[in-house]
This record gives structure tokens, C-alpha cells and sequence, in this order.
């Protein structure tokens, strides 16, 4: 090394003495570890994808991706018991992420929800074999091929599989595990394209039905790079407001307290800035849960995307954006509450009124699913707005309760098969209950639980939102919620009456025998269901106490 | 160099442009950049709107030039004229767009979404004129404040306080580039 | 000079883009408007950064235009894996989708 050294000193001269160093950035890594273990996963994936012959690469990628998970759940539960959610919650990394509370206990339950996912992702014993005798998932043997081409076929024919997708989700959850967590404006952004891109990308893949796929990727990308574009421009009419995008630098300046200068002096003169301003960041944000009027996208979505990837979709990114949209309106703007509070009492009045009666009227089950979670977001909107730590604490119990319950009942959609892949049409469904019983017992259980029937987590959840709402004031709200879930109950039940008492036609579907992957994850969901709504204390205990935010 | 530019353009007194040189160029490239974007949305030839839009982007640029941000002008450069809208370009021709016109280029909701532009428009103006009411700022001189958007400075700021942010752009990238080859790439048959 | 022109000019363009994501048809114009809503943004930020006299916003800037490079990548693998199989970018010929 020393040879080309002296040639290079000959016409170089060394820059050392002029350049300054910079004070190394504080990084927590300890609590950022949940994160770590995560995107690790993925990066492991990636690796694991280019050097693995192909045969090793489905099991090495279950392998590596749950490996990732359970330690970033591991890691939470450390961070937690060592007392990060209560008394030691501070901002790690430079101020850009809040370790406290409602961040843990978010990044626990997107963590579980994960873990299910994977496990529905995984799942290879529903589709036929190839030809070849080589397993088939849900996902496009090669999404490059032009759907019913010959080398569409060849490659399903040679068994080829679309193992990157365990990676792509391992860096959506990563992007969903530092979206709630956020503590500035701008690693919100961040985050929300991290976790964005992947689940674009996920909508595109699946095996059967790849037009309706493709197509509902297109759309859920064009509108989702639409409202994030609105979210941008909201975070730049706040930083022009405040002068910072640190959540509680932005609190200071709403609040008053901020240092003042003579550019603050300027523009906060008047609160059109901030208030433009937030609308612009709520309709990105409203638009990633799904929230009337910027929920055209999710039934498209729901029903293009592979099942798998629905599920994931419709419970993890809507625990996302709840905690997101919390950690805003709490931590940040609570200076503005009764600015921001009429406007979001119109929205969730609405997402419950349009959700649940638009629901009547589908004829699909993925689509029926999506106007319900649409209805639900609706619900857990009503405790968002009651601006008490009830109000967080039953936020974060609705997230989990309905996060799991969501994912039972796409499992148990993709169970239900004919010749095309899965029998979505709800007419397909008929008399399902007389032929295969249990697999119509848990999903009624799953849609009692939507509709919020007690002893089931719906109900405990609801009750807990609405009691927020109430104890807040908002009495009318609560009004309508509950009436809304009558309607809601209606549409749900007319699907347990088809499957148990209308006459299983002769060509109906099959149900398709899982294997311990699928299996597995209906049984948590069953099992968190009831397990949430007999036994709800002590869950909601443990929200209550994740329940204050650091700024 | 283009920093010196800018901020004898924009520093008052001692240049060779006016005080209000600063104010014509803003206003001859703002309105050139007005105009591409409006060309970009509007005209019926594909190709067109994309080099519209590197009029656009290229125009501002100079604008950020102006505001004394010459890193951020730069990246501007490099990145959208560099590589978004040469992908765009590609994508046009990808999907074989036609060079002429192409007739179903616009929905049919064309009046309604002018209608709801001018709404728009007119909100985010008054906006900023209700904001800004009664207010003159002036910019301070560059040389005075910290706030010259160096390469150094910026560089400083991004390494300090902005790391985390900053490793979350590298992961999204690495998702972008290994999701677009799931999506695009064809294997040939192996074992 | 009053820099809340510069802020009168994003205004404009943010403006001009959202126009052009609801009028036109073509998925990658559709696109290139969403880009113009960014560069919007950006020059919002840019101008707030020189006003508050901190660089937090030409940071923000930089971002943005990163995370718009990384979208525009992932964008156009999905419209020319749909035109592949449908000959066709324009958005309302996606209408096996019905409300």
C-alpha cells in the first residue's frame, strides 16, 4: 500500500488539515433495536435472495423473517419492561423517535401482526401443484410474464416463486414500526414511503386474477403518491408556521411557548398556515386508514391485492396510521384541538355512515371486508377524537382487537377455493356452514367480532372508544357509531345466515385443507379474539398504561 | 461560484444588478416556470409534457438559486432533471406513447376539475395573502445569516440531527430498487 | 425582496399539479403532475428554510426529491408491468374494478 501512496503524494496533497470533523449524532441503538431487527431481517432477505439456490430460498426466507420478528418483538418487551414506556419514554436518535408508550405498544402489536402475515404468506398447500409437483403460494411465479402467456406458464410449470416478497414485507413493517414512533414531521414522511413502496409493490403480485392485481396496484400507487403529496405540502405549511417539524417543537410554538424571533413573529401571525397545514397532513394520513372521503381506493385495493397481502394491508397500516394520526393530534396539536375537532367529527360520521351502508350492498367478500374497515375506521376515529388518555388507551385496544380479527377473516378467505383460485362471490358462499362447519363457525366468530357482539373483541373495543367519546362530550357521535353498527351487524349476520341456513349449491367451492402455517394463524386469531373480548381488563390495562406520549 | 452569484444577487447594493435584479430574474423564471407546468398538464403530446417539466424543474432550479440554496439547487439538477425525468421518459417510451397527439389523453371531468383548481388556487393565494397580510419581510443578506445552503452546511445539518431520517432513505431505496426488479425482471429456467 | 412570493409560486404549481392528476388519463402524465405537487413543496420549503433562517427545510428538500426518485422507480415498474399485459397506460381503462 505504501508504493501507490507515495506515487499519489505526488500530485495530490493530502486535504486533512483544512477539514473540519462534526460532533458524532447520539443513536440509541439499544432502543431503536426493534427497528434494527427488522430491517436487518429484510437486508438478510435480500442477501439470502441473491446467494441461496433457489430450492433453499423459501424456507431460509420464513427462517430470516421470523427470525427479525421475534426479536424486534423480543426487543420491545425488554424496552418495555425496563420501564421505556412509562417512566424513562424519551426521544432517541437525534430527537427523531420517540421511544414511550404508545410507540411500544404499537410496534408490539404490528410486530404480532406481522408475524401472522408471514405465516399467511407462507402458506403453500391451497393452490394445486405445478406440474412439476413443486408447492405453489399465493404470489405470481414471475411477475415480469404478461398474465396468460406462454412464459407465464412455463414459469409456473418450473415452480419458480416470488421469495422476495418475505423481504419487500420485512421492510414494509420496518416503515410501519418508525411511523408511529416518528417524533419529527419529516421521519414521518420517510416512513411513510418506506412503508408505502413495499405494499405497492405487494398489490402487484398476486398468482390468480393478475389483471384486477396490476390494476389495483396502479391505483393504490397513483393515489397514494397523490396523498403524499398532500402530506408534503402540509409539512412544509408547518414548517413555515413553526420554523421546526420536531413534534414537540411544533407543540411549543402552537402553545405559545417557543422562543420567539422575528421570523416566528411573522408567521404566526395568523393561524391560516397552521391550519391549511393540517388539514393537508390529515388527508395524507386519513387517506392511509381509509377514511371517508379518501377511502375510494380501498375496496379496488382489498380486492385486486393477493389475500395475504390484504390482510396484512387492511390491520398493520391502519395501526400505523392510527398512531401516527395520535402522536399528531396529541402531541403536537393539542394547542388546536377545537380547531381540528369539528372538521374530524364530520369525517368520522361519515366514514362510519358510508362505510357501513355502502357494506349492504357488496356482493364480494374482500370487498364487503374493505367497506368494513372502512366502518371501522370510522369507529376508532370516534376515540381519536375524544382527546383523553382514554381516548389513547382505547385506540390502541381497538388497533390490536380489530388488527387480528381482520386478519382471521382474510386467512379464512383464502380457504374457501373453486377452480379460479378463491370463491370471493359472496353467492359462492351459500350453505358453506353445512359443509364444512368449522371453518363457517370461525368466520361468523370473526364477523360477530366485527360486528361487536360481546364476548368478542369487537365489542370490547367499541365499548371502549365509545365510552371515550362519551366521557369527551361527544354524545352525538357515539349515536351515530352505535347505529352504525346496527347497520353494520345487519350486513354481517345476513353473511352468517347465507352460510348456515340457505342450501349448499352442488358446483359450490371447496374448502381447501391449510397447512400448520395458515392453520396457525387463524387459530391466533381466533384465539386473541376471544381472548380480548372475555378476558379484556388486563389489555386494557396495559393500553392504559402505554398511554401518554413524549415530546 | 454559483454561490457568489447568488448571493450578489441577492445581497443589496454592491453587484452589478439592482436590488431589484433579484426581483426580475424571480419573475421572468417564475412565470417561465408557471408556464411549463401549465403546458405539462395540459398538452396532448406526451413527450411534450415531459420536457415541459424539465423546463419546469429546470426553472426551479434558479429559483432555489436565488434563495441562496445551492445545494438544494444542484440536487435538483442531478436528481430530477438527471434521473426522474429521464426515467419518465423512458417509461413514455416503454409504454410506446404515441410521439403526436393522443386523443384520449383527458377524462371527461375536464370542467369540473378547472372549476375545482380555481377553487383550489384561489384558497392556497388567499392563504398566503391572509398570512402574510401585513407583513414585509425582507430576506436577510446571505453573508449575515448561517443559512447559505452550502454543500458543507447542509452536509453538517443532515449528519448531526438528521441521521436517522437519512439511514431510512438509504432502506427505502434498497425496497424501491428490489421491488422494481420483482416487478420487471425475467429468469431464465434453472434447476 | 418579499419572499412570500416564492410562497405565492408554489401555491400556483401545487395548484396546477392537482389540476393535472384530475384531468388527465395517462398513469406516467398523471404521474409527472404528482411530481410538480412535490417540486411545490420543495420550493415552499426552501423559502421557509431562508425566512426561519434555519436549513431544516432545504434538509426536508433534499429528502423529498430522494424519496421522489425512489417513488418514480417503483411507479413505473407498476404502469409497464400493466401496459405489458393491457397495451394501454390511460388509467380509466382500468375498469375491471367497479364501485
Amino acid at each position: 500500500m505504501s508504493v501507490p501512496d507515495t506515487v499519489h503524494s505526488l500530485w495530490t496533497v493530502a486535504a486533512s488539515s483544512t477539514t473540519q470533523t462534526i460532533p458524532t449524532p447520539h443513536i440509541e441503538y439499544g432502543q431503536l433495536s426493534p427497528m434494527l431487527a427488522v430491517f436487518g431481517a429484510a437486508a438478510l432477505g435480500i442477501l439470502a435472495e441473491a446467494f441461496l439456490p433457489r430450492r433453499n430460498r423459501y424456507w431460509a426466507q420464513i427462517g430470516i423473517a421470523m427470525a427479525g420478528l421475534v426479536g424486534a418483538f423480543v426487543a420491545v418487551v425488554v424496552l418495555a419492561a425496563q420501564g421505556y414506556a412509562g417512566t424513562k419514554a424519551h426521544l432517541a436518535a437525534m430527537g427523531a423517535v420517540a421511544v414511550d408508550g404508545p410507540s411500544l405498544f404499537l410496534q408490539g402489536t404490528i410486530v404480532l401482526i406481522a408475524v401472522v402475515s408471514v405465516l399467511g404468506f407462507a402458506e403453500r398447500h391451497l393452490e394445486p401443484r405445478s406440474s412439476t409437483g413443486a408447492p405453489v403460494d399465493a404470489f405470481a411465479p414471475q411477475a415480469a410474464t404478461v398474465p396468460g402467456s406462454d412464459a407465464e406458464k412455463s414459469a409456473a410449470r418450473s415452480g419458480f416463486a416470488t421469495t422476495e416478497v418475505f423481504p419487500l414485507t420485512m421492510f414494509a413493517v420496518g416503515g410501519m414500526l418508525l411511523f408511529p414512533a416518528a417524533s419529527d414531521l419529516l421521519t414521518m414522511f420517510v416512513a411513510l414511503e418506506v412503508f408505502s413502496l413495499p405494499l405497492y409493490l405487494l398489490c402487484a403480485l398476486a398468482r390468480r386474477r393478475r389483471l384486477l392485481s396490476q390494476e389495483a396496484a396502479v391505483k393504490y400507487f397513483l393515489l397514494g403518491a397523490f396523498s403524499s403529496a398532500f402530506f408534503l405540502f402540509g409539512l412544509a405549511l408547518i414548517y413555515g408556521y413553526a420554523g421546526t417539524v420536531s413534534i414537540g417543537g411544533i407543540a411549543d410554538v402552537v402553545s405559545g411557548t417557543a422562543t420567539p424571533t422575528p421570523a416566528l413573529a411573522n408567521t404566526t401571525a395568523n393561524d391560516a398556515l397552521l391550519l391549511i397545514g393540517l388539514a393537508m397532513l390529515g388527508v395524507g394520513l386519513l387517506f392511509k386508514v381509509g377514511a371517508v372521503p379518501f377511502h375510494a381506493w380501498t375496496p379496488d385495493v382489498y380486492q385486486g391485492a393477493p389475500t395475504p397481502v390484504t390482510g396484512f394491508m387492511a390491520s398493520a397500516t391502519k395501526v400505523a396510521a392510527f398512531g401516527a394520526t395520535l402522536r399528531l393530534l396529541y402531541a403536537a396539536f393539542p394547542g388546536v384541538t377545537w380547531d381540528w375537532r369539528p372538521v374530524l367529527w364530520g369525517v368520522a360520521i361519515l366514514t362510519m355512515v358510508v362505510g357501513a351502508i355502502i357494506a349492504v350492498t357488496q356482493t364480494d367478500v374482500k370487498r364487503l371486508l374493505a367497506y368494513s374497515s372502512i366502518a371501522h375506521a370510522g369507529f376508532i376515529l370516534t376515540g381519536v377524537i375524544a382527546m383523553n388518555k382514554a381516548g389513547v388507551s382505547a385506540v390502541l385496544f381497538y388497533l390490536g382487537a380489530y388488527s387480528f380479527v381482520t386478519l382471521g377473516a382474510f386467512a379464512v378467505v383464502t380457504l374457501v377455493r373453486d377452480a379460479g383460485g378463491e370463491a370471493t362471490h359472496l353467492s359462492r358462499w351459500a350453505g358453506l356452514g353445512r359443509r364444512s362447519p368449522l371453518v363457517a363457525a370461525t368466520f361468523a366468530l370473526f364477523l360477530l367480532a366485527f360486528a361487536g357482539i360481546p364476548l368478542t373483541s369487537g365489542f370490547a373495543g367499541k365499548f371502549a372508544v365509545f365510552q371515550a367519546a362519551a366521557s369527551s362530550g361527544a354524545t352525538p357521535l357515539v349515536i351515530v357509531g352505535v347505529l352504525s353498527s346496527a347497520v353494520a351487524a345487519f350486513f354481517y349476520i345476513r353473511v352468517i345466515v347465507l352460510m348456515f341456513f340457505s342450501d349448499p349449491r352442488p358446483d359450490g367451492p371447496t374448502v381447501a385443507v391449510p397447512s400448520a402455517f395458515t392453520a396457525t394463524a387463524i387459530a391466533l386469531g381466533v384465539l386473541v379474539t376471544l381472548g380480548l373480548g372475555i378476558l379484556p381488563q388486563y389489555f386494557l390495562h396495559l393500553a392504559d398504561q402505554a398511554s401518554v406520549f413524549v415530546r | 461560484m454559483t454561490a457568489a452569484l447568488a448571493a450578489s444577487l441577492s445581497s443589496q447594493g454592491h453587484s452589478f444588478l439592482s436590488p431589484t435584479g433579484v426581483e426580475i430574474v424571480f419573475v421572468l423564471v417564475g412565470l417561465a416556470v408557471l408556464g411549463a407546468a401549465v403546458l405539462t398538464v395540459s398538452t396532448s403530446q406526451l413527450v411534450h409534457a415531459a420536457l415541459w417539466l424539465v423546463v419546469a424543474l429546470g426553472g426551479l432550479a434558479i429559483e432555489y438559486l436565488l434563495l441562496t440554496a445551492e445545494f438544494i439547487a444542484w440536487v435538483q439538477v442531478l436528481i430530477y432533471l438527471g434521473s426522474v425525468v429521464v426515467l419518465v421518459l423512458f417509461g413514455l417510451m416503454l409504454t410506446r406513447a404515441p410521439i403526436g397527439r393522443s386523443p384520449d389523453a383527458d377524462s371527461g371531468n375536464r370542467w369540473v376539475a378547472l372549476g375545482l383548481a380555481v377553487v383550489a388556487a384561489g384558497t392556497l393565494v388567499t392563504l398566503v395573502v391572509d398570512a402574510f397580510r401585513c407583513t414585509w419581510m425582507d430576506l436577510p443578506a446571505s453573508g449575515s445569516t448561517s443559512v447559505n445552503g452550502s454543500t458543507q452546511a447542509n452536509g453538517e445539518v443532515l449528519f448531526r440531527y438528521w441521521v436517522l431520517p437519512f439511514e431510512a432513505l438509504s432502506v427505502l431505496l434498497l425496497a424501491a430498487l428490489v421491488g422494481a426488479i420483482v416487478l420487471s425482471r425475467r429468469h431464465r429456467e434453472e434447476g | 425582496m418579499n419572499p412570500v412570493n416564492y410562497l405565492y409560486l408554489a401555491a400556483l404549481l401545487f395548484t396546477i399539479g392537482a389540476t393535472g392528476v384530475l384531468v388527465r388519463r395517462n398513469a406516467i402524465v398523471l404521474f409527472m403532475c404528482v411530481e410538480l405537487m412535490l417540486n411545490a413543496s420543495n420550493l415552499a420549503l426552501v423559502t421557509f428554510s431562508r425566512l426561519h433562517g434555519n436549513l431544516d427545510g432545504q434538509i426536508i428538500a433534499f429528502f423529498t426529491m430522494v424519496v421522489a426518485a425512489a417513488e418514480v422507480v417503483v411507479g413505473l415498474a407498476i404502469i409497464v408491468s400493466v401496459f405489458r399485459t393491457r397495451h394501454s397506460a390511460s388509467v380509466d381503462d382500468t375498469n375491471l374494478m367497479k364501485l
